[in-house]
């Protein structure tokens, strides 16, 4: 099986195949992706484990994020300091989270994290007004930012605490069938 | 005030929300900043902190100031209030005491546990919080600043390594935890196996045996992998258009690979046989025949009239082959298959889309955080996709006011007026088309008949039926859609269902009035093979559609592009209509299923032009247009499409099919059922021929008593009558099952804010009596803490707030400091009853499926 590559080891590859949604081959190719974005750090060889981290600015000029307001966050989500530079396993975790073959749960979890800018494990009012600016360009009136903010949490605060715990949103992510897809980055 | 919340404690019901607290407690001892670090409304990630990301944020903070003289400790008794409680009432906090919460990584806390979870690892979390409750209180202190970790992961690691291969690696990559940890437990997970199974030497081959078998599986599946050709033309489409358009193309691609497969069928069981003993072909060819489908083609496998009725065998004496039997086997069994398939994906997309049957779908919520399309990657279609939720959230805030807005009677009166009036108008211009459609075909049939002067004026007649339908099919969907306009729906939802199923009706009777003329009147016409004739006619009906379906692409898209582009600015770029493009394909389908029969190898046909329609499309929508303005519910969207093809389309080619087989008499001198009375008639001959053999006499038997038996089926349809009814009930129960648990949902809300705002008044005037008092006051006013809480907060935080409320530094226990100055708080309580009562709430709400009884006994 693994005559032909040497960047991992048998061992690294099983051990990534069983954690993330990947197989072998797609496995090489976000590597080779990874690499892409810094071929002068990335080395060819990942057998013995080199610690290379890119930095944020080469993880969000990928075609695949460049363009999405959620960008940093993703970074910063999947980022194992939480400052949006990531190792090749959290490159590979992200993506394994946004393919399609990551369960809804798992995927909840993760939008969930993104959504809560301030890491307060709620999707608070403040949290949401950053999500609105971000998906209308600040286009929106502040008055009308917190209307809207409102009325989310009106609709989807099941236990009345005035802001979206991870609960609360999967509960409105089971009835929100789009949400599997949408939440998916082809690679 | 004490003795009353002992009572409480007696209360039953709350006995139940404690012992949940216990079974959860598993997850909150470990760790007490778990639960009261959210409470700290500024920063800190919890989840963050214990995974060791985000570590640079100020979530470092309470951490920080978790040095010694933060007791977190006195957390520990409230841990496990349960039986251990009453020696510990006087329990003093140490100041000294402390515990540092390293980063607990136990996968435990995974939010799964609170939430609808599905597959295997919630039943190991289950498992694993069923530890003794007593247990934390056999460690010291001091063990827990070590223990609970290794001991968390022992656990997950023992009950990991007793899955199967499949589950845990299912269970690992399900983890939402970093790689570098799922790598660890893995590797701890495996390091445990292969120590199990040196003491089980048999287990050891089984589990490697497994192993490679899952690793060839993961081999095989990427090879797979490469075959799928479509990847990158659906990742750039996706990226560009979003998911509504991608949904187009993705059913395009299922219809293209069902025509694949059931050209595959019919070549290899069908066609390939009728090869070996085919007749020479001596017609000329021209040309024309590609458009006509006649002429050449009438003597080719492409047609029934072609196929033999002997018994195919190449060696004498030698097995043979029953064409009869092979053609009424294929074509009956491939359409069992698809019926099969579009049950099921039917089923799959109505199971996993409507769930939303119990309450209001919450628009507002899902838009803003479920809607945004991370497959979008590029520049331009970010900002339309930015620019229609603006306007979709413009809207909905005008809505609000609008749905308060009472047509007057007169108004709605003439809104009914008008849908009547448009509906009688579509009806009628779809009864117009189909009359048309019955007597143009007639009358060409009548031509035919009578033969043409000379053979291009007979081609051309023959073309001229087809062309008809498919400018019915294409222009009266623009009358509609203009129709729609005038009508002025008030949701745009309505608009296109309503649109779409006009258009569906017009093109299903069309396709219903041809089935008749060809059933009643080329079936009974004295033309030699009128299965032919049928075929021929789907063939061109199906030809000229697909013509039309570049040429709508043309002047729709790319016409329409120049002139939105360069004559009328206004206009912009056209947008692309999923639903007019969808019901094509849905049409285009239903007459290949309907021509199997007749033309055997129109699936193969269809294929071919599927898949130029594939590339017309792609190209022209990547040159021409823009991302669609309308939300498409793409999900729902896909549901109804598939519902649609099976529904009016599958169903009623399925009743034409029967219809022909069994009713109709195929014609005397061509295919392979010539001079039987029926097609069906073949099977019936099969069966008494097997009937002189006796091994075959099971099936015999089965024919007999199952197949053409109406008290088999009589006694089927009342099962499954009786089934339906029994899950329509439960169905019914569940629902309101439903109803009750979300209020009581509510009312344990309400109860737990009552309860924590008297707690807070309660510890307000504690405060100002302990500042008289002493510490021996504190403590007897701890001593009712543990029969009232809900959650596990409560005596530290009530504790704490005695012995803080002067260190303002301190952050650990944001909630506390939020008690301690809870005379800030505005009179209305709103300032979140705090997280306490949320969690509490959660974990009640998490076990509500076992607890069904009323909760508000419990109310002071």
């Amino acid at each position: 099986m693994g005559n032909k590559q040497t960047i991992f080891t048998q061992e690294q590859l099983d051990a990534y195949q069983d954690c993330t949604f990947f197989t072998r081959k797609e496995i090489l190719r976000l590597f080779h992706r990874y690499r892409d974005l810094a071929p002068q750090l990335v080395p060819l060889d990942y057998s013995d484990k080199p610690a290379v981290t890119l930095p944020y600015e080469l993880i969000g000029s990928m075609p695949e994020l460049k363009d999405n307001p959620f960008r940093q966050r993703i970074a910063e989500v999947f980022s194992e300091h939480g400052d949006g530079n990531m190792t090749l396993d959290d490159f590979l975790d992200m993506f394994s989270v946004l393919s399609e073959m990551a369960p809804r749960d798992l995927k909840a979890y993760y939008a969930f994290k993104i959504y809560d800018f301030n890491n307060d494990d709620y999707i608070c009012k403040s949290d949401l007004e950053k999500t609105v600016n971000k998906l209308t360009r600040n286009e929106l009136t502040p008055e009308e930012v917190s209307l809207v903010c409102e009325k989310v949490i009106y609709e989807a605060d099941v236990d009345n605490d005035g802001k979206l715990s991870l609960a609360d949103f999967q509960h409105m992510i089971v009835r929100a069938p789009d949400f599997l897809s949408t939440f998916h980055i082809r690679i | 005030m004490s003795y009353h919340y002992n009572e409480t404690f007696e209360n039953p019901d709350y006995h139940f929300s404690e012992t949940l607290e216990i079974d959860r407690r598993g997850s909150s001892q470990r760790n007490p900043f778990s639960y009261q670090t959210p409470h700290d409304s500024s920063q800190s990630d919890y989840y963050g902190e214990r995974r060791g990301r985000e570590q640079n944020y100020p979530v470092a903070i309470p951490m920080a100031s978790l040095g010694p003289g933060s007791d977190c400790s006195q957390d520990l008794p409230s841990t496990s209030p349960y039986g251990n409680f009453t020696g510990n009432l006087s329990f003093e906090p140490e100041p000294e005491l402390t515990y540092t919460p390293h980063s607990t990584s136990h996968m435990l806390d995974y939010p799964y546990t609170h939430g609808i979870s599905s597959g295997s690892e919630d039943s190991f979390i289950r498992r694993r919080n069923r530890r003794p409750p007593d247990d934390i209180f056999m460690t010291s202190s001091s063990m827990l600043e070590t223990d609970p970790m290794c001991r968390e992961e022992e656990d997950l690691i023992g009950s990991l390594a007793s899955m199967s291969t499949n589950e845990r690696i299912k269970a690992i990559q399900k983890m939402p935890e970093t790689m570098r940890k799922k790598r660890e437990i893995r590797n701890k997970v495996l390091k445990e196996i292969t120590k199990k199974s040196r003491h089980r030497g048999a287990q050891c081959t089984q589990g490697t045996w497994g192993v490679s078998f899952g690793r060839f599986g993961n081999t095989l599946s990427e090879y797979f992998h490469q075959l799928r050709p479509w990847h990158k033309t659906l990742k750039i489409i996706g990226a560009e258009f979003g998911t509504s358009v991608l949904s187009y193309f993705v059913f395009l691609k299922w219809l293209l690979n069902l025509n694949i497969f059931s050209f595959l069928i019919n070549f290899g069981f069908i066609t390939i046989p009728q090869f070996l003993a085919a007749e020479p072909n001596n017609l000329s060819f021209t040309g024309l025949e590609l458009l006509t489908g006649a002429g050449y083609f009438q003597q080719t496998v492409l047609y029934y009239g072609f196929y033999t009725n002997a018994t195919i065998s190449k060696v004498e004496n030698g097995p043979s082959y029953n064409m009869q039997l092979a053609y009424i086997f294929t074509v009956g069994i491939y359409f069992v298959i698809c019926f099969l398939i579009l049950l099921f994906s039917m089923a799959r997309f109505f199971s996993r889309n409507f769930v939303k049957l119990t309450k209001a779908f919450s628009v507002n919520a899902s838009k803003l955080l479920c809607t945004w399309d991370f497959n979008i990657t590029n520049e331009k279609a970010v900002k339309l996709q930015q620019k229609n939720l603006l306007t979709q959230i413009k809207e909905g805030l005008t809505e609000v006011n609008k749905e308060v807005l009472n047509f007057s009677v007169k108004e709605r009166v003439g809104r009914i007026a008008t849908h009547l009036l448009a509906w009688v108008v579509s009806l009628a211009t779809a009864v117009a088309s189909c009359a048309g459609v019955y007597f143009l075909s007639i009358n060409n049939l009548e031509l035919f008949m009578k033969g043409y002067s000379n053979d291009l004026q007979r081609q051309t007649a023959m073309l001229v039926l087809p062309v008809i339908v498919s400018l019915l099919n294409t222009l009266i969907p623009f009358f509609f859609s203009w129709l729609g306009y005038l009508e002025k729906f008030q949701t745009p939802g309505q608009h296109i269902y309503v649109t779409i199923i006009r258009n569906i009706i017009l093109k299903i009777s069309i396709v219903g009035i041809l089935c008749y003329y060809w059933l009643n009147i080329v079936a009974t016409s004295e033309s030699q093979c009128w299965e032919t004739l049928v075929g021929q006619d789907i063939y061109r009906l199906a030809l000229v559609d697909f013509i039309f379906c570049l040429l709508g692409s043309f002047f729709g898209e790319f016409l329409r592009r120049i002139i939105g582009t360069t004559v009328c600015m206004n206009l912009g770029l056209p947008e692309f209509d999923i639903g007019r493009n969808v019901l094509d394909l849905i049409y285009a389908q239903t007459l290949t299923w309907i021509g199997i029969l007749f033309s055997p190898l129109l699936p193969g046909i269809q294929m071919i032009a599927f898949l130029i329609v594939l590339f017309v499309k792609k190209v022209s929508l990547m040159r021409n247009c823009q991302p669609p303005r309308k939300v498409w519910r793409t999900a729902q969207m896909t549901t109804s499409f598939i519902f649609l093809l099976f529904c009016p389309s599958f169903l009623g080619v399925l009743s034409v099919i029967g219809v022909t087989v069994w009713r109709l008499k195929p014609s005397e001198e061509c295919g392979p059922f010539r001079g039987l009375p029926s097609m069906y008639a073949a099977v019936d001959q099969w069966i008494q021929i097997l009937e002189s053999y006796t091994v075959s006499k099971w099936v015999v038997w089965i024919y007999h008593n199952l197949i053409s038996s109406e008290l088999f089926f009589f006694i089927i349809s009342t099962v499954v009558l009786i089934v339906t009814y029994l899950y329509l009930e439960i169905i019914q129960a569940r629902k309101t099952m439903t109803k009750l648990l979300q209020n009581q949902i509510i009312n344990a809300g309400k109860d737990k804010k009552f309860l924590l705002q008297k707690l807070r008044r309660e510890q307000r005037a504690k405060r100002s009596s302990s500042a008289l008092g002493g510490r021996g006051q504190q403590r007897s006013s701890s001593s009712y803490h543990p029969s009232m809480q809900p959650a596990q907060e409560v005596p530290g935080y009530s504790e704490r707030a005695f012995d803080r409320s002067q260190n303002t530094s301190y952050h650990e226990h944001p909630f506390s400091v939020e008690i301690s100055s809870s005379s800030d708080f505005p009179p209305g309580g709103e300032p979140s009853p705090s997280r306490a009562v949320a969690l509490a709430l959660r974990a009640r709400a998490a076990a509500l499926g076992e607890d069904s009884d009323g909760s508000g006994g419990f109310q002071p």
